[in-house]
């Protein structure tokens, strides 16, 4: 059997965005047969990693099934234009790491499910890093990165 | 190759191994399992005691009938009792004769009692040849009672299979409705559900998701600042806990010294009991130290108070931070900082943990060799500056991000403390309104 291929394209992905700033963009799912398709779902989300439980909230949802319009082809090329919110920015701390991300998840007829991730930053926070007590001074600072494009696939 | 059915499941990464299915098939089969039970119990109880007592009560016809007979009833294979008294009487010209007292008796599940002076006292009541009124099954003319009532402890009962029912009941609605739901589903449904309950984010900042809500902080005026700041953690409330804990534990170890003591005094030493004791002693001297510790800090250190300009505090802004520290002490050393720290929860095995890092700290004030006079507080003022690129405040249900303003105190012959006062930092815009934070309405 085909593994699905979702594709998701974020317009400047390698650049961060801004509490406001609009997030646009497209996905598409091919090697899929449209009428084994039940439902796709995309989602503008944060989830936290790092030592802790993940943690997760939705900021956008959309799901599109077949049992709404039959004839809707939900493999078919979809855009998104969400407005981001103030919080919570992105971080890439040391017990705790704070992600966006845009997910699409399909759901088949036959039962199975299949998602792809692709994050982009939101806010433009540097890395943090763990200090011992000190008498004075801040904290070291590493220069701020963007986070490259990461697409996972479950089943 | 992939498993029909996963037994157990396995940590990959950032995502775990298992089949939803599955797990909601055996969360609905938890569900089924006691509404079923809770549904048979009511049936039960019902039928055999609820119904019958609300018929006698209701439904039986008076009439008229002769005790015949008396006697304590015993419960067979068991030691309760129950009073037991024979009446004659007669139905369209037809005799009858029934051992009766209540509804109870007729039962499948009898009434029996463990107090056999009050199944006397009952019997007293009754004298052999007399009439008295009775009521009948109209229904069932061999079903009789003496007394009617209703049972108090039965309705109480009855809360036992509606616990069962309902736990049942929601868990498999629950599942049911989310049966085949993808997190982010289950997450969008749920935070829709919570704005709608109530009417804001719960527990955030209005139009600052996941910042938390500073009301709290900011309910109590400075004398010279705006806000005076709450202490993070109640001392007294420490203190209490320590009592407590210290009272339960060495109470019960010093029940064990005492017979070790008295096993030695006797010339006959118990060795093994003696050297069981002793670590345990040991934990309850470490418990005594630390409470007189904790006493000496509370009742020679004087309280600490922090005021401040503005709150919450936003990334490059500037604000002035007056501290107050009272006490009869000379402070070693005293330095107020602002901190931010991360704070991780996770499950290892069965128990949960936290871990806490600091990624940030910013000296806002600095003595050495300061002698407090009794009666007097050393109060400081001096500004604080927000880092400009800072990472916010955050709280989520297993990570936190909490700044906070410690008070750090090095005394001249006492234990050195911490004191923490936690703040706000917002984002440093709010460029989207509140309104605009919800999640996006979904078509099923």
């Amino acid at each position: 059997m085909r593994i699905p291929l979702i594709s998701i394209k974020i317009d400047n992905r390698t650049v961060a965005h801004f509490p406001g700033d609009s997030l646009k963009g497209e996905y598409q799912i091919d090697a899929v047969d449209p009428d084994d398709l039940r439902a796709v779902e995309l989602a503008v989300l944060w989830y936290t990693e790092g030592k802790g439980d993940e943690d997760l909230g939705v900021h956008s949802f959309e799901r599109r099934t077949t049992d709404d319009d039959p004839t809707a082809n939900l493999v078919e090329l979809q855009t998104f234009d969400v407005q981001l919110p103030n919080s919570p920015l992105s971080y890439e701390g040391v017990l705790i790491k704070i992600r966006w991300c845009v997910r699409v998840r399909i759901f088949l007829k036959s039962g199975k499910t299949y998602s792809a991730d692709s994050v982009f930053q939101l806010g433009n926070v540097p890395d943090a890093v763990a200090i011992l007590k000190s008498g004075s001074g801040e904290s070291d600072h590493a220069v701020a990165g963007t986070e490259g494009a990461v697409a996972r696939e479950e089943t | 190759m992939a498993r029909l059915l996963r037994m157990y499941g396995k940590k990959r990464g950032n995502r775990r191994t298992g089949s939803q299915i599955w797990g909601s098939a055996g969360e609905a089969a938890f569900s089924l399992f006691f509404l079923c039970v809770g549904i048979l119990f009511l049936v039960r109880l019902l039928n055999s005691l609820v119904i019958p007592e609300w018929n006698a009560n209701q439904g039986f016809v008076q009439d008229r009938g002769t005790v015949k007979m008396t006697r304590v009833g015993q419960q067979p294979g068991g030691s309760g009792v129950r009073p037991e008294i024979l009446i004659r009487y007669e139905v369209d010209g037809q005799p009858y004769e029934a051992w009766t007292y209540d509804i109870h008796h007729q039962n499948a599940v009898p009434d029996y009692s463990s107090d056999p002076a009050a199944v006397q006292e009952v019997l007293r009541q009754f004298v052999v040849d007399q009439e008295y009124a009775i009521w009948r099954d109209p229904a069932d003319p061999k079903v009789v009672v003496l007394v009617r009532g209703y049972s108090w402890w039965l309705w109480l009962l009855l809360l036992l299979p509606t616990a069962f029912i309902l736990i049942g009941g929601i868990g498999l609605v629950y599942t049911i409705f989310h049966w085949g739901k993808s997190v982010e589903h289950r997450e969008a449904t749920a935070q829709l559900s919570r704005r709608f309950s109530a009417g804001v984010s719960v527990g955030a900042r209005s139009g600052y998701p996941t910042v938390p809500q500073d009301a709290n902080l900011t309910n109590s005026p400075g004398t010279r600042l705006k806000y005076r700041l709450p202490i993070d953690i109640s001392r007294g409330w420490r203190l209490l806990a320590i009592v407590l804990a210290c009272l339960f534990w060495n109470g019960i170890v010093a029940v064990f010294i005492i017979s070790a003591v008295s096993s030695h005094r006797s010339d006959h030493p118990d060795w093994w009991l003696t050297l069981f004791v002793l670590p345990f002693a040991a934990v309850g001297i470490g418990l005594i130290y630390y409470l007189v510790r904790e006493i000496r800090i509370v009742s020679g250190v004087g309280p600490t108070h922090v005021e401040i300009s503005d709150h919450p505090l936003r990334p490059g802004q500037s604000y002035q931070v007056l501290v107050s520290q009272s006490g009869r002490v000379t402070l070693e050393q005293f330095e107020v900082s602002l901190v931010c720290e991360e704070m991780a929860t996770y499950q290892q095995g069965t128990d949960t943990r936290t871990d806490r890092r600091v990624v940030y700290r910013q000296s806002l004030i600095h003595f050495e060799k300061v002698d407090v006079i009794p009666g007097a507080s050393f109060e400081q003022q001096a500004g604080l500056v927000v880092p400009m690129e800072c990472m916010h405040s955050f709280t989520s249900e297993h990570n936190e991000i909490q700044w906070k303003i410690v008070v750090h105190v090095d005394l001249s012959g006492w234990p050195p403390f911490d004191r923490s006062f936690p703040v706000v930092v917002c984002p440093e815009h709010q460029r989207v309104g509140s309104f605009a934070n919800s999640a996006h309405q979904y078509q099923d």
